[in-house]
């Protein structure tokens, strides 16, 4: 992996790294299908989909019997014992105890009934919550304050995962590296270069079914999958996950042979590929490995703080407009093209707007003219509203110090001279870790900010709510974008199950973000797995998954390293 | 000649200042953690909670007096990001550093000490001349080339592709060996240069003292004057920086190593502690690097002063 | 670098048995006589006219602009080819020649200063009454500060001072100064017993008149070596806190090339790798040479071993 996560604590698997361990070594209750395209929700630890009631407040799902956690000293006389829907009430409320500082509580912040006040009142276990209730050993109950569609999603994620309360009892902090769950996997070690884990015995017994995976013989044949047909999962023994945060030393390492699977760096891809529109392998390597490219399930953009009004939003009218103006110059001076050929090889898919390829409101007839670069329009702006080199405001643009962002940097810098903006007022603002970073702009102290944004569950609501006004910082709306109409809109349709209507609502939100030129946006980043023809495989990194993992297995009986 | 409890107020002077000096900038002014460990959409109340979890909100004074107290009584807490007790990732994590750097330590002493005897064995010659260009040249080449270069040609197939790129998955001698052996060659060639140098000089400075002159005028052998007198006048400066450079190399030196190598040892944790603010990790680290120096200080005085009594 | 330091220190105790050449007499002539030293110093001069240069704007002026293609190799157009951007590589290399005099005159100049000003007073008031205190707090200092795991010390005070381009070089001279205190305290200390400080004193002239004026000049030769040492240990800290990202933040520095040429040279361009290589191996051993042909020059009774 090209990262690694500092926590295998579900309550802070908040990174695509600690999510992928959190959700192979624990259960989830629902999990997507291995092979369906696009994704579709499959039952996990759960039995079937959810019930719910006809007002979509009040979801009911029964778990499947005879589960078990792992053995551990943390249980009596070291035995894991079953998993009950009480494990899931527990594993839920974990989320607002203050002690646990978790990451995914804003999940279900203010959505489950009387959850939020049992946090005010302390946190304390013994108190019920009614909206989140075990009904007996086996089924759960959930009401919702107001309809939440993508409930069922959060579900997928590793923050949901099941926890035993005695696991947390016994290690306290230590459960971040003293995994106790019941997936497929269980830990043997780890540090923050490698995990290592081996078959979970305990594991429930799933025989693998093609058809019910959604397996598409056209698209998806010659990978080894369907000698595993019948074969109890998880099919590895034992599987190590090196954490390679470098791409010279991960290609190295892949390429000396010491990895399976890795994701190919960006300065490898000439390397690698045959031809880039179909994505294909050099012969060389197309005889041992399979390759896969995709694109990711999120995007990056750059946000302006519209809440300074060097740049947003301003009280005067005109210096508002102003504003937007030189906004939307800027917008059109970034060469689109020329950032995706020399970062991302080419291959990333740009698009105008917050709904991202990848996720089914996606539009693929968009207009295409509001990313197209134009430099002369740019001009026109700046000069109708007067701008000039003499009163162009300062800029600062914050990222994290590292030398891809810092080119990037530079990049944009010399997009911006074209147009006629003086270098010596465009800086860097640097930060020597994310969070620093995150801390500035969370705070409102950034002017330009580039942010990426991993997609949560297959739901533009996702990346809707990314500007939806409330959520201005601290929260998620990093631009501090506020337009009336657009947060109605958000409203309306927050409630509403995915449909046709929905869809387009989604769209005429983007619209009004697109003509606002609140954010630079966007790309979606292809990514090349490559993986040893010896696995049989079809891996998938998309929305915090990593719940194929189970299904990865050998074509021949070998022991192997992977990833 | 100063007492045993004038140096120890002086060792307790020192840790002081240390812990004070890296409580200020790593703690103080250091990053802050908070933001690292709040999640997507956090709320105001949550980062506020995050931030009183860490003990971010109490006043300075009360945070040096925690720190100090639990420095003194080893309880040295839990890791923030990780979760891990600090004393079980010093045991995972220092065992590894000593692993990777003392080969690489012990041996480009020892071949400093070799080449340095040769160069003032023959001072003035050819050979005394290549020698110290050689490691004029060696102390004008930055680490990271070093290692760079080590790795294109030792681990990637541009060069031998001989040795992993990276990692430490040892169980077994051979793994050892394949791990550390890159490491080590850096290393070595790294310090190699100022080795040289340095024993040359001090091999020098004892072959002119006036005795060994002396006996040389009577026609001792210089080899014999090299190894008896010479070798055996110099350990005490020897000694005493070799002692002090171990904690030094081990904790500082393999910072980069680590990082570059991915080598899971206290240097790597180190960093990233002070990249990501995580205070118990670095409070622990630095604390200790304190003391052991003061402690390294005391033992290396009192042995130079056993020595040599002319040194007061 | 924490090796340079110790190298240093334990060197200097050596050396305190022997006498000691001031600046003036026959130093002049032994540094023209050697040939490697004469070889440094053309290194150095040359390196600094480059960065002269780069300062008043007639070299390497067009190390930002992107307007080559990805990678290019070397050409009449971009001399050693290109970078990932598209920027002409020599032109970057020339750049940083000025990044580098930067960094390593400020810090060098600030830390031997400061140590030279420390060292004085602590060696000036060494034993004395009432006043030892001063010997006693520059010693701590210099104690604390030579406890402190060097890059540690340095990156935890480059992120303290976050985003303020002169992070990194506080954070160096904060650490760099203790050596030339050292030295130049036990020089102090063997001065004042001199013959012509003790008729200064009788005479009555006041101690900061004296430490000035007639002491500390004859330490010059010990603040020229450091000097040159502070410099060399200035631009390798640099380069490998550009490589970890606290380094230089704008602009170019040969720590950033080299930062940006691992990722390159895995998929095979070693341009911006050779050429920061090149440029910094050369003047980092002419200041080496330089510092050995000073140190020699000073004392003529090293340089005849």
């Amino acid at each position: 992996m090209d990262g690694a996560p500092s926590n295998l604590d579900p309550a802070r698997a908040s990174t695509i790294y600690a999510n992928f361990l959190a959700v192979n070594l624990y259960d989830t209750l629902y999990r997507y299908k291995y092979l369906a395209r696009p994704y579709e929700l499959e039952p996990n630890l759960a039995e079937s989909l959810p019930q719910i009631s006809a007002d979509g407040l009040t979801y009911t799902i029964r778990i499947k019997k005879g589960v078990y956690f792992v053995d551990d000293p943390a249980f009596p006389q070291g035995q894991g014992r079953a998993v009950n829907a009480q494990d899931f009430v527990y594993s839920l409320k974990r989320h607002f105890d203050a002690k646990t500082q978790s990451q995914g509580a804003w999940l279900w912040q203010k959505r489950i009934v009387g959850l939020d006040k049992w946090k005010e009142n302390g946190s304390n276990y013994q108190q019920e919550v009614p909206g989140l209730r075990a009904l007996d050993e086996l089924t759960i109950q959930i009401q919702l304050t107001a309809p939440y569609p993508q409930l069922i999603h959060t579900l997928t994620q590793g923050f949901s995962a099941i926890v035993p309360r005695e696991a947390v009892a016994f290690y306290g902090k230590e459960l971040a590296v003293h995994p106790v769950g019941s997936g497929p996997y269980r830990l043997l070690s780890f540090n923050n270069t490698a995990a290592v884990m081996e078959r979970n015995t305990r594991f429930r017994q799933e025989p693998f079914s093609l058809e019910s995976e959604g397996f598409n013989p056209n698209l998806q044949s010659g990978y080894g999958l369907q000698q595993l047909e019948g074969l109890v999962p998880p099919f590895m023994d034992r599987v190590e996950v090196e954490f390679i945060a470098e791409d010279a030393a991960r290609w190295n390492a892949f390429i000396a042979g010491e990895l399976d699977f890795v994701k190919v760096p960006v300065s490898q891809f000439d390397q690698v590929l045959q031809s880039r529109d179909p994505p294909t392998l050099k012969p060389s390597l197309a005889s041992d490995f399979h390759l896969q490219a995709s694109l990711e399930s999120g995007f990056v953009h750059t946000d302006f703080n519209m809440a300074d009004p060097r740049i947003g939003y301003h009280p005067d009218r005109v210096e508002n407009a102003r504003n937007k103006a030189l906004r939307c110059a800027i917008i059109k001076a970034f060469d689109w093209e020329k950032r995706n050929e020399i970062f991302y090889y080419g291959m990333g898919q740009v698009f105008a707007g917050i709904i991202p390829p990848v996720a089914p409101e996606y539009d693929p007839d968009q207009n295409k003219i509001a990313f197209a670069r134009d430099l002369d329009a740019a001009r026109l702006l700046l000069q109708n509203h007067g701008w000039s080199a003499e009163n162009l405001p300062e800029l600062e643009i914050g990222f994290t110090s590292s030398v891809t962002e810092r080119l990037m940097f530079e990049q944009f810098r010399s997009f911006l001279a074209e147009m006629g903006y003086p270098q010596d007022k465009i800086h860097p603002l640097t930060f020597a870790s994310y969070g620093d970073y995150a801390q500035a702009y969370l705070n409102r102290e950034v002017m330009l900010m580039t942010i990426g944004w991993t997609m949560d569950y297959p739901d533009a609501e996702n990346t809707i709510q990314l500007f939806y006004g409330p959520n201005a910082s601290p929260g998620s709306n990093s631009a501090n974008y506020n337009n009336e109409e657009f947060n109605r809109l958000y409203r309306a349709s927050s409630t509403m199950q995915a449909s046709a209507s929905r869809t387009k609502i989604y769209r005429e939100m983007n619209r009004i973000l697109i003509d606002d030129c609140a954010t630079i946006s966007g790309i979606s980043r292809r990514l090349i797995l490559l993986w040893n023809r010896k696995l049989a495989l079809l891996p998938d990194r998309s929305f915090l998954g990593g719940h194929f993992f189970r299904f990865a297995g050998q074509r021949e009986n070998r022991q192997g390293t992977k990833n | 000649m100063r007492s045993i409890v004038q140096q120890l107020i002086h060792g307790l002077l020192l840790i002081l200042g240390v812990t004070l000096i890296s409580f200020l900038l790593m703690v103080w002014f250091g990053p802050d953690q908070t933001y690292t460990l709040i999640g997507k959409n956090a709320t105001a109340a949550q980062i506020a909670e995050v931030r009183h979890q860490l003990g971010y909100d109490q006043p300075f004074v009360r945070r040096y007096v925690d720190y100090l107290t639990g420095l003194a009584t080893l309880d040295l807490g839990a890791s923030n990001s990780s979760g891990e007790q600090v004393t079980s990732i010093l045991k995972r994590t220092l065992p590894i550093s000593l692993a990777l750097m003392l080969p690489g330590f012990i041996i480009g002493n020892l071949l400093g000490m070799a080449l340095g005897l040769l160069a003032a064995f023959r001072r003035g010659t050819w050979s005394d001349r290549l020698i110290t260009g050689l490691s004029v040249t060696g102390m004008s080449i930055s680490f990271l080339i070093i290692i760079i270069a080590l790795q294109v040609l030792l681990s990637t197939p541009y060069g031998l592709n001989l040795f992993p790129v990276r990692g430490w998955q040892v169980d077994s001698i051979s793994s050892y060996l394949t791990y550390v052996t890159v490491p080590t060659l850096s290393l070595i060639l790294v310090t190699l240069g100022y080795n040289t140098r340095f024993y040359r000089a001090i091999f020098v400075e004892e072959s002119s003292r006036e005795h060994i002159v002396t006996a040389r005028a009577f026609g001792a052998s210089p080899a014999t004057l090299m190894w008896r007198h010479v070798l055996k006048n110099s350990l005490v400066p020897i000694t005493t920086r070799f002692m002090f450079s171990i904690p030094l190399v081990v904790i500082s030196g393999s910072l980069l190593i680590e990082t570059y190598f991915g080598i899971p040892g206290i240097g790597k944790v180190s960093f990233d502690a002070i990249t990501s603010g995580d205070q118990p990790v670095l409070k622990a680290v630095v604390g200790l690097t304190a003391v052991l120096f003061v402690l390294i200080q005391f033992v290396a005085d009192f042995i130079y002063r056993a020595v040599d009594p002319r040194i007061a | 670098m924490i090796i340079q330091r110790v190298l240093e220190q334990s060197v200097g105790f050596l050396r305190s048995d022997h006498e000691r050449g001031t600046v003036r007499d026959g130093t002049w002539s032994r540094l023209k006589q050697d040939r490697t030293g004469i070889i440094g110093l053309f290194i150095v001069t040359v390196f600094f006219l480059i960065s002269l240069g780069v300062l008043l704007g007639f070299l390497g002026q067009g190390w930002s602009a992107a307007d080559g293609g990805r990678w290019e190799s070397a050409s009449s157009n971009h001399w050693m080819g290109t970078n990932l951007l598209g920027q002409d590589i020599f032109q970057r290399a020339i750049f940083s020649t000025r990044t580098a005099f930067e960094i390593g005159v400020i810090v060098s100049l600030l830390s031997t200063l400061l140590g030279a000003l420390l060292g004085a007073l602590a060696g000036w008031y060494n034993g004395k009454p009432r006043k030892t205190w001063i010997d006693g707090g520059v010693l701590w200092l210099t104690g604390v500060l030579d406890s402190i795991p060097f890059y540690l010390f340095v990156a935890a005070v480059a992120y303290a001072l976050q985003g303020w381009p002169w992070a990194m070089h506080v954070a160096m001279v904060a650490t760099f100064w203790t050596a030339t205190a050292r030295l130049v305290r036990a020089e102090v200390m063997r001065i004042r017993s001199r013959e012509f400080v003790l008729s200064a004193r009788t005479i009555g002239l006041p101690a900061p008149l004296i430490l000035f004026r007639h002491v500390l000049p004859n330490t010059l030769h010990i603040l020229f070596v450091q000097a040159t040492i502070a410099f060399v240990a200035a631009i390798k800290t640099e380069v490998i806190l550009s490589f970890l990202g606290l380094g230089v933040q704008d602009s170019v520095s040969w720590g950033l090339m080299l930062a940006e040429s691992t990722q390159e040279v895995l998929a095979g361009h070693f341009n911006n790798f050779l050429a920061a290589s090149l440029m910094l191996f050369l003047l980092l051993l002419g200041f080496n040479l330089l510092a050995d042909a000073l140190q020699d020059a000073f004392d003529p009774r090293q340089a005849a071993l």
